[in-house]
């Protein structure tokens, strides 16, 4: 006998039985290829070409063929470093925060999230290795014993706390995302028909069969993983606005950097969820599995997201004129008046003004809709990263030293690569494995009070 | 006590008798019956989480909080230990004048420690005690157990009722019934 709730929405519609949700999410996996993977694959193999010959050309030359100079010694990589960890963070909030708050809705896109969590900080540690120049002797950021004396890390700095910070987050991020697809491995291990198949999915499904012993112990371990990860996802952007705030340089100097930071990193991850997904309900099928309802809550966290954030931008503003130091104050004005205000002014729109539209039903519920925002988003949020960074470094306190900087087609192409990366790694995962966590899907779709 | 749950394993174990469900309420009620009728329910096994058979069944409840708190000491306490080591007996250095000893700027790494260590050091006990390994073999009652089917496996013991206990399995709605020896099973 099924109790179905009177007030609540169900979060899988189409009346699916647990072995439908089997069938529709293993499709791609099981089956060949589709026209669109094959197409989205290629492109995102030729953007991947274009950072490896970014990376080569960097390498092969050294750092000089980037446009930073001794003001601007952030430019582009460093944007796009802290652009792309912010994205990874919806990954870890969207299962992390929301399974400790219970919301169910999470259990149709956590997988994915989870999985541009990781690819995203791949992308994201590309740029401080590389702007080290010399890459191979990287290892120094680490606390091994060396033979240059007894030289050991500078633990009072927050660019060593960035390397624990991400390492840690990398780590942790895959250990919960592996754990997590364990039982859907095991599915797709006991359909798959090939010798080779079978072997791959049952190595990396651990032996798992289902007991209710393990279920048990399973729920736990993702409980307390989740309960770890909130505090580690907060600490990760606090850190990396350390690398800023704990600095000299006005319009760094401030300590709102920490929250702001958090709330742009929510609010770049969901823009980016939200393209993502998007795109991959109508491709794979998965309208009954996200559905608008699902986008619909996205949009709202945007807009709560890109407010506070707002907010933090206007505070900002304030504090420097409140302040009555010079430097802070200029530092503002030059941000929205100066040389660099279309940077300002488009960081203000897209993620002040843009986000605001979800205020209308409409506009949360339409995905073509959604798309072009959460791209505006995404644009808007790296606008951000650059405008603290160059504008901040353009000008600094000896007016014989302010230079412009723009990005070299070097450092473009590193940034487009990026996407190459990212989207590589993500086609092959929706290839290889479940989007869909398909063991928690199944286990929604009673809809019980 | 041994860290690994024997349980797991179907190997060198007396006949099986196994029931197969399609709905979870019905493998609740079948449970819950069998235990009420004083059968000791070997294992059950589910496509996705079914919440409170873990309590019908009698399953102690996990003591992996405990081994995260200390897999969490011992991050911390290597962490302090490393910065100690290296930045206040092995080569103190002066920045910015700032003082050598604990101060908060050591926070960051012990937390980020702590962290790594707790979600490892849980990992690998879960692993360890679920039986979990690269390559070890599926042991699966039926393929589709992982896939829309429940089953409810009993281990039959010395002066056990079968026949009852397959009633009993019956009347909850299994829809089928299999015995399970040496690997082998029979449709009943």
């Amino acid at each position: 006998m099924i109790h179905d709730s009177i007030i609540r929405e169900r979060l899988v519609t189409g009346d699916k039985t647990a072995a439908d949700v089997t069938r529709d999410i293993a499709r791609p996996i099981l089956n060949q290829p589709s026209t669109a993977w094959k197409v989205g694959f290629t492109l995102s193999v030729i953007f991947l070409g274009i950072f490896a010959l970014s990376l080569f050309y960097t390498l092969w030359t050294g750092i000089g063929v980037w446009n930073i100079n001794k003001s601007v010694m952030w430019g582009w990589d460093i944007t796009n470093f802290v652009f792309w960890v912010g994205i990874g963070h919806a990954g870890t909030l969207i299962s992390a925060v929301l399974l400790l708050f219970r919301q169910k809705w999470r259990m149709s896109i956590n997988r994915s999230a989870e999985a541009m969590t990781i690819f995203a900080v791949i992308c994201a540690a590309m740029f401080p290795v590389f702007h080290m120049g010399r890459v191979w002797v990287g290892y120094w950021a680490l606390p091994l014993p060396n033979g240059f004396g007894s030289l050991w890390v500078n633990f009072n700095s927050p660019l060593l706390w960035d390397v624990f910070a991400i390492s840690t987050y990398f780590s942790v991020s895959l250990l919960f995302w592996y754990i997590g697809l364990i039982p859907d491995i095991a599915t797709i291990r006991d359909k798959v028909t090939t010798k080779g198949a079978k072997f791959w999915y049952g190595l990396f499904s651990m032996g798992w069969t289902g007991s209710t012993r393990t279920w048990a112990r399973y729920e736990l371990i993702s409980l307390i993983l989740a309960g770890l990860s909130t505090p580690l996802v907060l600490s990760v952007h606090t850190i990396v606005s350390t690398d800023f705030a704990t600095s000299v340089i006005p319009g760094w100097h401030t300590t709102i950097f920490p929250p702001y930071f958090v709330a742009g990193a929510i609010f770049s991850g969901f823009g980016m969820v939200a393209t993502l997904l998007v795109v991959a309900r109508k491709v794979m099928n998965y309208e009954n599995y996200i559905t608008i309802g699902h986008l619909e809550a996205m949009c709202k966290i945007i807009m709560v997201t890109g407010s506070l954030v707002g907010i933090a931008y206007l505070t900002e503003f304030f504090i420097a004129w409140y302040s009555g130091v010079e430097y802070e104050q200029y530092a503002f004005l030059n941000r929205a008046f100066g040389p660099y205000w279309w940077a300002y002014w488009s960081m203000m729109s897209c993620n002040l003004i843009a986000p605001q539209v979800f205020w209308f039903k409409w506009c949360r519920t339409t995905p073509w809709f959604i798309f072009i925002m959460s791209i505006v988003v995404n644009v808007g949020m790296w606008f951000e990263r650059f405008v603290i960074i160059v504008t901040s470094l353009h000008r600094d306190y000896l007016p014989s030293s302010w230079v412009m900087y723009s990005g070299s087609l070097t450092e473009v192409g590193l940034f487009l690569g990026t996407f190459g990366i990212f989207f590589t790694c993500f086609f092959l995962f929706a290839k290889f494995l479940p989007v869909i966590n398909m063991a928690e899907v199944k286990s929604i779709l009673r809809n019980r009070e | 006590m041994a860290i690994l749950d024997k349980n797991l394993s179907l190997r060198n174990r007396n006949k099986m008798l196994v029931g197969v469900y399609e709905d979870e309420d019905n493998v609740m009620h079948a449970t819950q019956s069998l235990v009420d009728a004083g059968i000791r329910v070997h294992d059950v096994y589910t496509p996705y989480p079914v919440h409170g058979l873990d309590r019908i069944m009698g399953i102690r409840r996990s003591r992996l909080a405990r081994v995260a708190f200390f897999c969490g000491l011992t991050g911390l306490s290597l962490a302090v230990t490393m910065i100690w080591y290296m930045y206040v007996h092995d080569w103190p250095m002066n920045i910015g004048n700032k003082p050598e000893r604990f101060t908060p700027s050591w926070i960051p790494v012990m937390f980020e420690a702590t962290v790594l260590c707790t979600a490892f050091g849980m990992g690998f006990f879960f692993f360890w005690r679920n039986r979990m390994l690269h390559g070890v073999k599926n042991e699966v009652l039926d393929l589709r157990q992982t896939d829309d089917r429940m089953i409810i496996a009993v281990e039959t013991q010395e002066g056990m009722d079968e026949k009852s206990t397959l009633e009993l399995m019956k009347k909850h709605g299994a829809v089928e019934l299999r015995e399970f020896h040496n690997g082998v099973q029979t449709i009943l």
